[in-house]
């Protein structure tokens, strides 16, 4: 298992649903085989963006500060929140900045865009590859389960509650597949009306 | 997705990576955190290949008054680190005509940026850390996982090498957030002797200290 | 007299093994199995299935296991994980990974699958063909010979096993045997086998004493398995757990982690490691 891609493990998606969005991710940071950490989540927020990092765990921290920095720079000069449309250029263009030396990770966005309200997802390779997506998007070494269990449960225009029960379900199926990731998870579910945050109480093997 | 592109590519080559951790892999690092405290113990052997060269090393440095870090790894790496650390932290402090110490997590995202930045470069330092401290303001004990590719973890327990898969399963059953230091020394004579009873290598005993609202202290009865 | 009884008991319980031991490298059935036709079959086996080597290997053989048996006052105890995995991916979380070779004697797998699956099930067979030859049931110490022969003449051709042999005889009372596919065949009080192993070690040898109660000694193993699976990304699923007595072994379940786990961390604090809310906020749980 020499890939950096898995070495730490871990597990992330994104969903749409009808005026609303959801994103989710495993708990889990390993050495291999060993785990080291149940409280290692990879989704973090900025303003109303989401971004969830798969992959080297130091590069999973690494990217998020990153664009913590970033961000905060450009509410800094714009005098507002960035959009997630603009965040996925902007994640795009900083890895591929890193073409001859990448960071190992696989970035997840979602959020709302808060003048239209239209629901935005997308994922990205390690340089910058964006893959825009109208359903979900997975990434992290179970995203072979993540595909299989998002591809039967999703359907289109899922309300809030039932987008949660969705993203959820998929999630957890899909980590207890995969040895390297799961030992619990965090999910967000993004209305205009606010972000909703929860622990799921997940398999500790 | 494409990253079809990386395939076969490895960052730093296995092999070597291997043979240079089963080498710090013998080194011990514990670490426990309590009520109001945080224990650090280090083997006290340092190995160099088949020879044991000392068997009092102490393989950790003190950050600042309340934040205390245990190193291993690659020989020359670790000290040459820690010790840049050390000066770099105090630096900080002087520049920033800090009143205040850094907090323990503060040290901790420093001391986690440095190693980032070291392994995107020529020469990567190949040392593992665990990070104990207490807050004196908050009150808090805090203990930070780190290994040299620079993931970090805040911990209420940690190991590096292969004591952590001795050791890691007893403290999961037997620790407490909330337990003294009385409790927190006998756990950690639970696991040293774990490691003298289970694990082929001699470390030469643990050097111990402790981090809580007084400072760092070492403990001699261990 | 004490010590020309205990002299005479040793040697013919030697002989027994000994002569075991002879009749186990003549095996009864035909076991001729088809190699590839290259001049070196085990090299070339290797490369295709050494996934610790290459994560990409075209064959993925299913393992990743945490077991243990030890010897107490009231007879053995031997449990198991029951997770089977190829990679990463998880094959399996219903594995058996105790076998029942007789009403007296249990062994465990650990390593290739099916290498254990089917040693483990041959072993079974020539136990019960030397019941039926001698009249009597074999000793632990016989069968786990029997089983090292095996594995050992095909050392070299990449079988890979880690096993526990537990029972009892008349002979020998409450016995265990540790066999692996190296060749090494030891008796003992206490193993763990599997990537799990160290982590059942720190806890089972924590608390292990040999005048244990049956109901702490079933609870010592069962936890000793539920430690491994939270640590080792290769253990997991159910606890399978067995005590071995006198008139024989009796099954104490198969019972799932998860329930157990939380029950654990919840009524006696234990696994202060996972969290319960979200770091610094009042969390739903699902």
């Amino acid at each position: 298992m020499s890939s950096p891609f898995s070495i730490n493990g871990g597990a992330c998606v994104a969903m749409v649903g009808k005026d609303c969005v959801a994103i989710g991710c495993d708990l889990r940071l390993g050495n291999q085989a060993l785990t080291i950490s149940n409280t290692f989540p990879k989704i973090f927020n900025y303003g109303q963006t989401y971004l969830g990092l798969t992959g080297l765990a130091t590069d999973v921290l690494t990217v998020s500060d990153l664009f913590r920095y970033k961000v905060n720079m450009y509410r800094l000069r714009e005098e507002r929140d960035i959009e997630p449309e603009t965040m996925a250029n902007l994640v795009s263009s900083s890895l591929y900045e890193k073409r001859f030396g990448p960071y190992f990770v696989s970035p997840v966005i979602a959020g709302l865009n808060s003048r239209t309200g239209k629901p935005f997802i997308c994922g990205f390779d390690s340089i910058g590859c964006i893959d825009f997506a109208k359903d979900f998007i997975v990434s992290g070494t179970a995203s072979d389960q993540l595909f299989g269990t998002c591809e039967s449960f999703w359907e289109p225009d899922l309300g809030p509650e039932e987008l949660f029960e969705t993203i959820s379900q998929s999630l957890l199926n899909s980590v207890d597949r995969d040895a390297l990731s799961g030992w619990g998870a965090e999910v967000y579910v993004i209305t205009k009306d606010g972000v909703t945050k929860r622990l799921l109480k997940g398999r500790q093997d | 997705m494409a990253h079809g592109i990386m395939d076969g590519t490895d960052g730093w080559g296995t092999g070597g990576c291997l043979s240079r951790l089963s080498d710090s892999g013998r080194e011990v690092l514990l670490g426990i955190t309590g009520k109001d405290f945080t224990i650090i113990a280090a083997s006290k052997a340092a190995v160099r290949g088949i020879t044991i060269l000392k068997a009092e090393d102490d393989k950790t440095r003190a950050l600042n008054q309340h934040t205390l870090m245990a190193y291993s790894g690659e020989a020359g790496d670790t000290v040459q680190f820690a010790e840049y650390i050390q000066a770099n932290v105090a630096l900080y402090g002087m520049r920033t005509n800090l009143t205040q110490e850094l907090s323990p997590p503060a040290v901790a995202n420093f001391v986690r940026n440095q190693l980032a930045t070291s392994l995107r470069s020529r020469n990567a330092k190949h040392v593992n850390l665990l990070i104990g401290g207490f807050d004196p303001v908050k009150k808090t004990p805090h203990l930070y996982w780190m290994d040299y590719l620079a993931a970090k973890a805040e911990v209420p327990y940690a190991a590096h090498g292969y004591a952590a898969y001795y050791c890691l399963s007893i403290l999961d059953k037997h620790h407490h957030p909330d337990i003294d230091l009385e409790k927190g020394k006998e756990l950690l004579k639970m696991c040293i002797g774990e490691l003298r009873h289970r694990m082929p290598i001699e470390f030469k005993g643990m050097r111990v200290k402790v981090v809580s609202a007084e400072g760092i202290t070492e403990l001699e009865e261990f | 007299m004490d010590t020309i009884i205990a002299k005479y008991s040793t040697n013919a319980f030697e002989e027994e093994e000994e002569y075991n031991a002879a009749t186990a490298s003549k095996p009864t059935t035909d076991l001729s199995f088809s190699l590839p036709p290259i001049s070196q079959p085990s090299s070339f086996l290797r490369s295709v299935t050494d996934d610790a080597a290459n994560p990409d290997v075209p064959i993925k053989i299913a393992h990743g296991t945490t077991t243990l048996a030890f010897r107490f006052q009231g007879g053995i105890i031997v449990a198991t994980d029951s997770r089977a995995t190829a990679g990463n991916w998880i094959a399996s979380q219903t594995v058996k990974k105790v076998i029942e070779i007789n009403d007296k004697m249990l062994g465990t797998m650990a390593g290739g699958a099916a290498d254990c699956q089917f040693w483990l099930g041959y072993l079974g067979m020539e136990c019960r063909l030397h019941e039926l030859r001698h009249k009597r049931r074999i000793t632990v110490a016989a069968a786990s010979k029997i089983l090292s022969n095996i594995v050992y003449s095909y050392k070299g051709m990449g079988i890979s096993m880690g096993s526990m042999i537990a029972g009892v005889t008349p002979l020998e009372g409450p016995a265990l045997y540790y066999v692996d596919s190296d060749g090494t065949r030891l008796q003992g009080d206490l193993f763990c086998v599997g990537s799990g192993q160290s982590f059942a070690y720190g806890v089972l040898d924590a608390e292990y004493k040999y005048d244990l109660s049956v109901e702490d000694a079933l609870a010592l193993g069962s936890r000793s398995i539920l430690a491994a699976t939270h640590r080792d990304a290769y253990s997991g699923g159910y606890i399978n757990l067995y005590h071995v007595k006198e008139e024989g072994w009796v099954k104490h379940g198969f019972s799932d982690t998860h329930p157990i786990f939380w029950d654990t961390k919840i009524k006696k604090g234990e696994f202060s490691n996972v969290n319960t809310t979200i770091v610094g906020e009042k969390a739903e749980k699902s």
